[in-house]
């Protein structure tokens, strides 16, 4: 296979259809993690949440033949294990990093635990029936030649996660509450001063991190998939997590760095098909991630650099004239 | 005038024992710039916060325009239209100023923040007030003076009718208290009444109509300003002479130390804020550096003690520039430092006093014996300095947060003496401690000094200075105003006309006993 | 002696075994729900390890590796650093060490020194670039380690499929080591001693990996707490703006406290190549990445209770496989124990909030006397207070 051939099967609808597909389990947890990190108590447990949700919309789904109560049930499983982080960290001051291993150990432990109960089997779900979103093709837009095929026919999940960033955008920065969350993570005893309750903002903000990546879970096991798997998460919690440090916590930024490694796992796949191991391919993103954390850092380390030496010239000037007077 | 502020017997017990108001009467008149001075620890902080709902005392009466009140939070004390703005800002720095005047109330059109009511109302309360602010600025990017304004803004955003200031001129630079005195005067004329906590009495005299005094949690007196000195209100906060009687052999000027020769610093956010500053220290002398905080004297210490990168210049000791270099090779060359923010560098809290003792000398011999730390030589040597700077602990094993403020800073001096320095550069060495400890750790300053150190004393304490250096030299804006070569032989009103950049000695007079 | 009770070090203990109580008794009562002999079943959880003598090797082993892990941790706890790499630095130097002793033509006794070796400056160096990024330009160490141990795994897969792998065996893995180059078992082979031996190495594959990680102990041990390094590793830990005051070299400690805690996670590598599966394997890291923290955190952060931590752990993962084996509970329940422990024993203010709601429903029982402080006894204090 050429680059040719590898450049042309890229910029194929295939191919671009999936990055959006993949992109979406890690712009749902990466949204979550945006506004719990804004609110000062980034979310370690969205990878634990992730599984819980997986798991809980799959069994839901299967037990009551109700997608929409299969969500709902999810959702409200991925706010309590927030809630549970919460009451840990706000309450018991927890360290929320150990705290979210703590929920995403009993996420995986316990996931595992009851699919072998409910279902016998350990390694998936595929013994019981569950059920998937819809699929929605868009009206006009499935018509539109290549972008139609790009854009229209995805799961609905993957339609909410888009616009969840702007939901979320709107949230942070034209609401009141938003407004309070991103005052309460940047200087808490200046909000508390103002009569916002700096706990209270914390647990909600983690509960609705906690939604979001019950919806990244259900996601993988409710769309494409039809299943659940042990730690179906495979690490996009984390990934959601560097996402948000990636996009200067803004969300804007954050879905572009949600886009870059839905891209690179895209990339790695289609590479697969070319002889290149898929093992070393699949690092793509991870070290896109280190590359992009470390030129971050340096470059801000660089830039006050720059700036000091400016001051300085200004300064040393500034001198000069003086003594020249 | 009719009392709007009424604090009865107040009294306020903090869990550790410690009487911070001992049955405190405080009366504010409407309409009245009423200033509250005393030393630090003096309680007038405390009697503030109980005011703005932050505290609630032990016992007593707060009435507020004839109604009796309490006070659960500062939310209390807001809907009763008290605001105050504290030392440190409580601003969120990514936010525009207009963002944070209306934090925590934001105007809604819709169910959304109304962004051009945000800056509308801003406008209008800047406009009203004579408080100048740009709306759009982020408040990470505008200056200290601006930054305060914004404080203001908020607390009369949410209607505030009594303001109170906690020492806000402790940042400003005379300019800018300027301006804020004519903001006070603006908002007193439109019928607000302010409460100004302060210990500087010039302002007092300048600004306020009345002064109350509190000493040790007690209220000492309330007096019309204009009938009072500031000799008299100095001696109201102290109760004895100001002026310390500290005895010191006279030395003669021996050799150089430390040669600083055109040291500049620039902030991050670019204000210079040491212009080419060259001075010397020699050997069995205190050279005290008089300033209003904020002046550079802090950035001066973190520069010459390699904690702060300079924008320029050098620090000579024993032959070498050890400006610019890592703290250890400073120290190395026999440079202590006591540090003016001593939780925060001077001490790690949770680790013991033994090993809080010998962060600059563990990695040499004795107490390095081979590859291992000799453990029970540091024991010893911990009891040793524990006897000798009298550190009140029954253990050195112990964490040093297990131990008082004063003890505490007796553990850095014990270390940073017991080195046998070359060079002591000492800021803010009795800072918010008790009288026993103050004491002590001046002598042994001035022991220090008559057995050959050069020490370099920074002390917002201006009496401190004035005691127990040799010589003074003023800072102002980042640059030395005036050295005084005989600190005996100087007064305090001189000394503040240079730390005000009032007066300025020529560079020919200065060069002869920098 | 009084106050060794008061002591925050016995409050710490006491915390730590309610936790682990508390953890136990939930599983308990889950099992109460789910299973059709939940006694029988937890009998085999809490005993199962001791009733074979293959069980209790199976609990040792687990627990060196475990015990290994702890200490890993107790060293980048100690400089505070919130760096999480040891998954990667671990399957790296299993893969070194499985390379050296399968491939480098050596006789046995340098070869497994070799392979130790190799695991243990493997294990160092993969630290090395979150190190860097965290001490010269404060890049967030957790998320970089993160991403090193995706990119471990993937490159240790990498090197097993393509090069390594044996058709030979079911699972993808490389040739089973050969006999001489394996580790012995660790009863010394002395004449009194022959029985014995031949028991345990009959029934169980403990190795002299147990002395390895008693020294690994006290090694650690002294080294954070008798050396200048670890002075200098406690001390950025506590308070890295006094360590910067004080001289220490603050970046160097860091970077240091990484790469030394990698050679303890090559070991650990090590020990699960040459001792547990005696080849190398897929997924060997498997369910190990972050219980180094779970040791640690149980162990108060302290390199000598390590040992006691990672029996106990490694004593309920082994119970929890017997539980599997002989009764209707899957062994995850571990797991769910092992969060909850964790969640327990990290609330600091759980115990002092329960000790305040008790006092404060206590107090509004009792008739209120209206007793008021009595200023004259009172003393002044501080006055940074005010």
């Amino acid at each position: 296979m050429s680059l040719e051939t590898v450049i042309r099967s890229i910029l194929s609808t295939l191919f671009l259809a999936s990055v959006i597909r993949i992109s979406t389990p890690i712009i749902f947890p990466a949204m979550g993690g945006l506004i719990a990190t804004v609110t000062g108590v980034p979310n370690m447990a969205l990878e634990g949440i992730m599984n819980v949700g997986a798991f809980t919309g799959v069994m839901v789904s299967a037990y009551t033949g109700n997608v929409w109560l299969a969500i709902l049930a999810g959702i409200i499983a991925g706010v309590l294990m927030a809630l549970l982080l919460g009451l840990f960290h706000i309450y018991f001051k927890t360290n929320l990093f150990i705290g979210g291993l703590a929920i995403n150990l009993m996420a995986s432990g316990g996931t595992v635990f009851l699919l072998y109960i409910l279902t016998g089997d350990k390694g998936n779900s595929s013994t019981v029936k569950s059920l998937s979103v819809p699929n929605w093709d868009i009206p006009v837009i499935k018509d539109i030649p290549f972008l139609g095929e790009v854009i229209s026919g995805h799961p609905v999940f993957t339609y909410l996660a888009f616009l969840s960033v702007f939901l979320v955008y709107i949230f942070l920065y034209r609401t009141r509450f938003g407004t309070h969350l991103r005052a309460v993570g940047e200087n808490p005893e200046a909000a508390t001063t103002l009569g916002i309750n700096v706990k209270t903002s914390r647990m909600i903000a983690l509960a609705i991190s906690g939604v979001f990546a019950a919806l990244g879970g259900m996601n993988l096991s409710m769309a494409y998939l039809q299943f659940f798997q042990k730690e179906m998460a495979a690490g996009r919690g984390w990934i959601g997590i560097a996402a948000v440090h990636l996009g200067a916590r803004k969300p804007l930024g954050v879905l572009l760095a949600s886009l870059l490694f839905g891209f690179a796992d895209a990339v790695s796949n289609q590479l697969g098909s070319l002889n290149i191991p898929s093992q070393l391919v699949q690092t793509i993103p991870y070290v896109t991630t280190v590359v992009a954390l470390a030129v971050y850092a340096i470059q801000q380390r660089q830039a006050a650099l720059e700036r000091m030496k400016r001051y300085q010239k200004e300064h040393w000037e500034a001198l000069a004239a003086h003594k020249a007077e | 005038m009719k009392p709007i502020v009424e604090m009865k017997n107040i009294v306020k017990i903090y869990d550790n024992g410690v009487v911070a108001n001992n049955g405190v009467n405080f009366t504010v008149n409407k309409g009245e710039i009423h200033a509250l001075v005393g030393e630090n620890g003096a309680g007038k902080s405390t009697l503030m916060k109980i005011l703005y709902g932050i505290e609630q005392p032990t016992e007593g009466e707060i009435v507020i325009d004839g109604k009796s009140v309490s006070f659960k939070s500062s939310m209390d004390a807001i809907d009763h239209k008290i605001g105050m703005v504290h030392q440190n800002f409580m601003l969120v720095p990514s936010f525009t100023v207009a963002a944070n005047v209306v934090l925590g109330n934001e105007p809604i059109k819709n169910g959304f923040i109304d962004k051009d009511q945000v800056l509308n109302v801003t406008k209008e309360l800047s406009d009203q007030f004579g408080l100048f602010v740009q709306p759009d600025a982020i408040v990470d990017s505008v200056n200290v003076g601006q930054r305060q304004r914004v404080e203001i803004l908020k607390t009369l955003y949410r209607k505030a009718e009594i303001l109170i200031l906690d020492e806000p001129t402790a940042v400003l630079t005379p300019q800018e208290t300027q301006d804020l005195f004519k903001a006070i005067r603006t908002l007193v004329h439109q019928g607000k009444t302010v409460i100004f906590i302060t210990h500087k009495l010039r302002e007092v005299k300048e600004i306020s109509d009345r002064v109350t005094v509190m000493r040790h949690g007690k209220m000492i007196g309330t007096v019309d300003t204009k009938d009072v000195t500031r000799e008299q209100m100095a001696n109201m906060m102290v109760g004895r002479e100001v002026f310390l009687n500290i005895s010191k052999p006279t030395m003669k000027r021996a050799e150089k130390r430390m040669e600083i020769q055109n040291i500049s610093f620039i902030s991050e956010t670019g204000r210079p804020v040491l212009r080419d500053v060259s001075f010397n220290l020699y050997a069995g002398e205190i050279l005290g550096i008089a300033g209003v905080e904020g002046n550079g004297q802090t950035e001066l210490v973190e520069v010459l003690t390699g904690l702060k990168r300079s924008a320029g210049g050098q620090a000579v000791v024993k032959g070498k520039n050890v400006l610019d270099r890592t703290p250890r090779e400073v120290r190395q060359k026999g440079v202590s430092h006591i540090p003016e923010d001593r939780l925060t560098n001077g001490v790690a809290l949770k680790e013991s006093i033994e090993e809080n003792l010998i962060v600059d000398r563990y990695f040499s011999k004795p107490y390095k014996k081979g590859m291992m730390l000799d453990y029970r030589l540091i024991e010893n040597k911990g009891k040793d300095l524990i006897r000798q700077f009298g550190i009140l602990t029954p253990n050195g094993k112990l964490p040093v947060e297990s131990l008082s403020g004063g003890n505490m800073q007796k553990v850095i001096v014990a270390r940073e003496l017991s080195s046998n320095p070359y060079v002591l550069i000492a800021s803010q060495p009795t800072r918010g401690i008790d009288v026993g400890a103050t004491e002590f750790i001046r002598e042994e300053l001035v022991r220090l000094r008559t057995e050959g150190c050069a020490v370099l004393l920074v002390s917002a304490d201006l009496s401190e200075v004035m005691s127990l250096s040799d010589r003074i030299v003023t800072l102002y804006e980042g640059k030395i105003t005036g050295v005084f070569p005989d600190a005996a032989k100087v007064s305090e009103d001189e000394l503040g006309l240079f730390m005000l950049g009032i007066k300025h000695q020529t560079n020919e007079e200065m060069e002869k006993f920098l | 002696m009084k106050s060794f009770f008061e002591s925050k070090g016995f409050r710490e203990l006491l915390r730590i075994v309610l936790a682990v109580s508390i953890g136990l008794a939930l599983g308990f009562i889950i099992t109460l729900f789910v299973s059709e002999d939940p006694v029988g079943a937890y009998k085999s959880f809490l005993l199962g390890p001791l009733s074979r003598l293959n069980r209790i090797g199976d609990w040792l082993e687990e627990s060196l590796t475990l015990i290994l892990l702890g200490l890993v941790i107790c060293i980048v706890f100690g400089a505070s650093q919130w760096y999480i790499g040891v998954e990667g630095q671990m399957v790296l130097g299993a893969m070194a060490a499985g390379c050296v002793a399968l491939y480098v033509p050596l006789p046995p006794f340098p070869r497994i020194l070799l392979a130790f070796l190799a695991a243990m400056v493997v294990g160092a160096l993969w630290g090395l670039i979150p190190a860097l990024l965290k001490a010269y330009y404060n890049a967030n160490e957790l998320v970089t380690s993160l991403m090193m141990n995706s990119v471990a795994l993937k490159v240790f897969e990498y090197i097993l499929k393509t090069f390594i792998m044996t058709p030979k065996s079911r699972s993808i893995s490389s040739e089973f080591i050969d006999k001489p180059f394996r580790l012995p078992t660790f009863i010394p082979d002395w004449p009194f001693l022959q029985t014995i031996r031949e028991l345990w190495e009959k029934q169980t594959s403990v190795t002299i990996m147990v002395y390895i990680v008693i020294a690994a102990v006290i090694v650690v041990y002294y080294l954070l707490f008798k050396t200048p390094f670890g002075y200098e590793l406690r001390t950025v830990g506590l308070n890295t703006k006094f360590a910067h005051y004080g001289g220490i070299n603050v970046k160097r400690t860091i970077i240091m406290s990484i790469l030394v805690s990698g050679i303890v996670a090559g070991l650990a590598g090590a020990h699960l190549t040459l001792a547990i599966h005696n080849k190398i394997i897929s997924n060997m890291t498997s369910g190990l990445g972050f219980e180094g923290i779970n040791i640690a955190i149980l162990a108060g952060n302290n390199p000598l209770g390590v040992p006691i931590a990672g029996l106990l752990y490694g004593y309920l993962r082994a119970g929890s496989d017997v539980m599997e084996r002989s009764s209707d509970v899957s062994r995850e329940l571990v797991f769910v124990i092992q969060a909850m422990v964790l969640l327990l024993v990290t609330a600091e203010r759980l115990l002092p909030t329960i000790q305040k709601r008790v006092a404060e429903f206590k107090e509004s029982n009792d008739s209120n006397n209206g007793s008021k402080p009595d200023l004259n006894k009172v003393k002044e204090g501080d006055s940074h207070v005010a």
